[in-house]
């Protein structure tokens, strides 16, 4: 179970905001703090996250890929198989469940492959709430479907362009509306960072990953896995594949961070495994944010929009510095192989963001023996990035497609013009 | 010097270091000085000024592109504290690029040329007060920030911790958007006020003459500034201080 130490984890986490958001964020946390304990609250979520998102989600062996890499066994936690396709609709959910209780009728988000932002749209829509998501101009052009989805289920999706118009510029404007709005409105936060209580409560509503993956190991394995490893973007679905196995120090917990394409400033979101990361004050929190001598946040860059980001789980930054969580990267020429990999190998689509995870685990997974086991946890599916990946592996029909498609989508707007 | 409590309403105005330039910082507070203005806020540009609406975002973002930082804002107060010295400098950053610096550091350093107080939005009351026996040793004024929706148990540890002035954000959201003054604005100054002696600086939404109208009686300070930053950036430094001159001659003549 993770407790902060007043909003503390070790000297990370905080609440460092403007004054203005500070009694939301008391009510929020005078809300969580009274549920957390409550087993009929966790079970209310979890039938929530049963009923409307397929939970539990499997537990599946990659045998082939196994076989073929000649090392551990490897497994894959598929949170790619919620509704959404993604690990964020637990978080989501979970804080749905506190909306309602606190009688709020509007939400805001922030986000950065969509995933975030759809499942908040996906919530609002059930929900019958307003949503409005902040997103960068930068990540709306790579993750356009996912924008798609958001409007047509009535979402009002913003593009921010200040900056470098990616999710850390997103976060700060989802601030500013919340600094208007907070009276009416609830901030969804999507990870495991910014002021307290987010952290903590974020990562309690993603711990369901880490009991399941408990439980299905002890049925399926016969005992606890040997190594987790998860992709780190904020760091929601790695503080849920490790929350519930933080006291079993038997058990490596890996993180992955997007080693972009080199380790030059602005060519990667490396925080943890570089001492690329210093510490610092921002968003509302204190963690380890890749900045200038200035304290001016940095540039990032990562093929993956979900791991775009300036800043760590403070509870991550914690975990790494006390060296309970081993830190790693991957590069994007990795993670695009790796992705190919299990396609072609297992017959699973990853996102670009998992497939950081794959790329580390399987780096891993080859310094291993058979009789052990290696859980990757797989946070999304990988559709969203049919535009992405396609740039990755150009083929000739698929610009000609998208040509005709442009052209038939032009001539319906020219013929609805006309009538 | 801070203005006493109820002293007639005065104007603060803000240069953000490195908008439109460094250079063109020295002139615009000169102009500013010239205009009649004695309190001035010099914001340390920062890449996530989450406080800030567009007009101060974007400033902060010109500013950081031509140089601006801590350094740079420390040797600007130093040339403009010497002089003007009957004007008071107040500094304004977000945590951040203050904390990298070294906060300690900082302080001395921005007592030592003149800076009298400052203004950091996101740094949190439990987070000052350790540091108020070194603060009230240099003669280094806090000035705190409250809103519409602090609890009086909050406002009174606010008002407790700041010195110099008191900072009135004067409804929800970030700077740049219009307020209204109304009634409900009258009770929110009376609330503050049974907590403290200090003098109130209200800020958000202070953008034309009938606000400076509005407030006059209500406040001892009224911070004018991200309308005067458009001027600047729309016209220039030079039309922006003739801007404000006009706004102090209405101002006393009311």
């Amino acid at each position: 179970m993770i407790r902060s130490d007043n909003g503390f984890f070790g000297e990370f986490g905080g609440r460092f905001v403007p004054e203005i958001l500070l009694p939301a964020l008391t009510e929020l946390e005078d809300l969580f703090f009274g549920l957390r304990d409550d087993p009929a609250f966790w079970q209310e979520y979890l039938t929530l996250t049963q009923e409307f998102s397929g939970r539990p989600t499997p537990l599946t062996p990659l045998r082939r890929l196994s076989k073929q890499l000649g090392g551990a066994q490897i497994w894959l936690k598929r949170e790619d198989l919620n509704h959404s396709g993604a690990h964020k609709i637990n978080n989501v959910l979970g804080q749905g469940l506190l909306v309602q209780r606190m009688g709020k009728q509007r939400v805001i988000a922030e986000t950065g492959a969509g995933q975030h932002g759809l499942a908040t749209a996906i919530m609002a829509a059930r929900l019958g709430l307003d949503a409005t998501i902040y997103m960068g101009a930068e990540d709306i052009e790579r993750q356009y479907s996912n924008v798609f989805w958001m409007r047509q289920l009535g979402s009002n999706v913003v593009g921010v362009t200040t900056g470098a118009q990616t999710l850390k510029e997103a976060l700060d404007e989802a601030l500013r509306d919340w600094a208007a709005s907070v009276e009416t409105t609830h901030y969804v936060l999507g990870t495991a960072c910014g002021p307290a209580p987010f952290p903590e409560l974020v990562s309690y509503f993603q711990s369901v990953i880490s009991a399941e993956i408990k439980e299905q190991a002890m049925r399926q394995m016969g005992r606890l896995p040997d190594e987790i490893v998860a992709c780190v973007g904020g760091g929601s679905n790695a503080m849920g594949a490790f929350a519930a196995f933080l006291e079993d120090p038997e058990v490596k917990l890996v993180g992955i961070e997007a080693g972009g394409l080199s380790l030059e400033d602005g060519q990667h979101s490396i925080r943890l495994s570089q001492n690329t990361g210093e510490t610092g004050i921002a968003q509302g929190y204190k963690t380890l944010f890749l900045q200038n001598d200035d304290g001016q946040l940095g540039d990032t860059h990562s093929i993956a929009a979900g791991l775009d980001y300036v800043g760590v789980s403070p509870i991550l930054a914690h975990l790494s510095q006390q060296g309970r969580v081993i830190p790693d990267s991957a590069t994007d020429a990795e993670v695009t192989a790796a992705f190919s990999l299990l396609m072609k190998t297992e017959g699973i689509i990853p996102a670009l963001e998992s497939a950081h995870g794959l790329a580390g685990g399987f780096k891993r997974a080859q310094q291993m023996t058979p009789e052990q086991n290696l859980v990757i946890n797989l946070s999304g599916r990988g559709d969203k990035d049919i535009f992405t990946v396609a740039r990755a592996f150009p083929q000739p029909e698929w610009a000609g497609f998208l040509q005709r498609e442009a052209d038939r989508s032009a001539a319906i707007m020219q013929q609805q013009g006309e009538l | 010097m801070f203005p006493a409590q109820y002293e007639n309403l005065q104007i603060m105005s803000h240069a953000v270091i490195g908008f439109p330039s460094l250079e063109e910082n020295e002139k615009a507070i000169a102009g500013l000085v010239d205009a009649g203005v004695h309190l001035i806020e010099l914001q340390v540009p920062f890449s996530d000024p989450v406080a800030d609406g567009h007009t101060l975002v974007n400033a902060c973002y010109e500013a950081l592109k031509h140089g601006g930082s801590v350094q740079a804002t420390l040797d600007l107060a130093e040339r403009v504290c010497a002089r003007h010295p009957e004007v008071t400098f107040v500094l304004m950053s977000y945590l951040n690029p203050l904390y990298r610096y070294g906060l300690e550091r900082l302080f001395t350093t921005a007592a030592a040329i003149g800076i009298k107080g400052m203004i950091i939005p996101d740094w949190p009351v439990e987070e000052i007060e350790p540091w108020l026996p070194k603060l009230d040793e240099l003669g280094l004024s806090p000035i705190l920030m409250v809103t519409p929706n602090t609890a009086p148990e909050r406002v009174r540890r606010i008002a407790k911790a700041s010195r110099g002035m008191i900072y009135v954000v004067s409804r929800m959201g970030v700077t740049g958007h219009e307020t209204h003054w109304g009634e409900k604005f009258q009770n929110y100054i009376d609330r503050i006020r049974q907590h403290t002696d200090l003098p109130l600086a209200v800020g958000f939404g202070v953008r034309t003459p009938d606000d400076l109208k509005a407030l006059a009686g209500k406040a001892e300070v009224a911070a004018f500034c991200s309308q005067y930053i458009e001027w600047q950036r729309d016209d220039g430094s030079e039309v922006a201080a003739s801007k404000m001159k006009s706004i102090v001659q209405t101002m006393a003549a009311n």
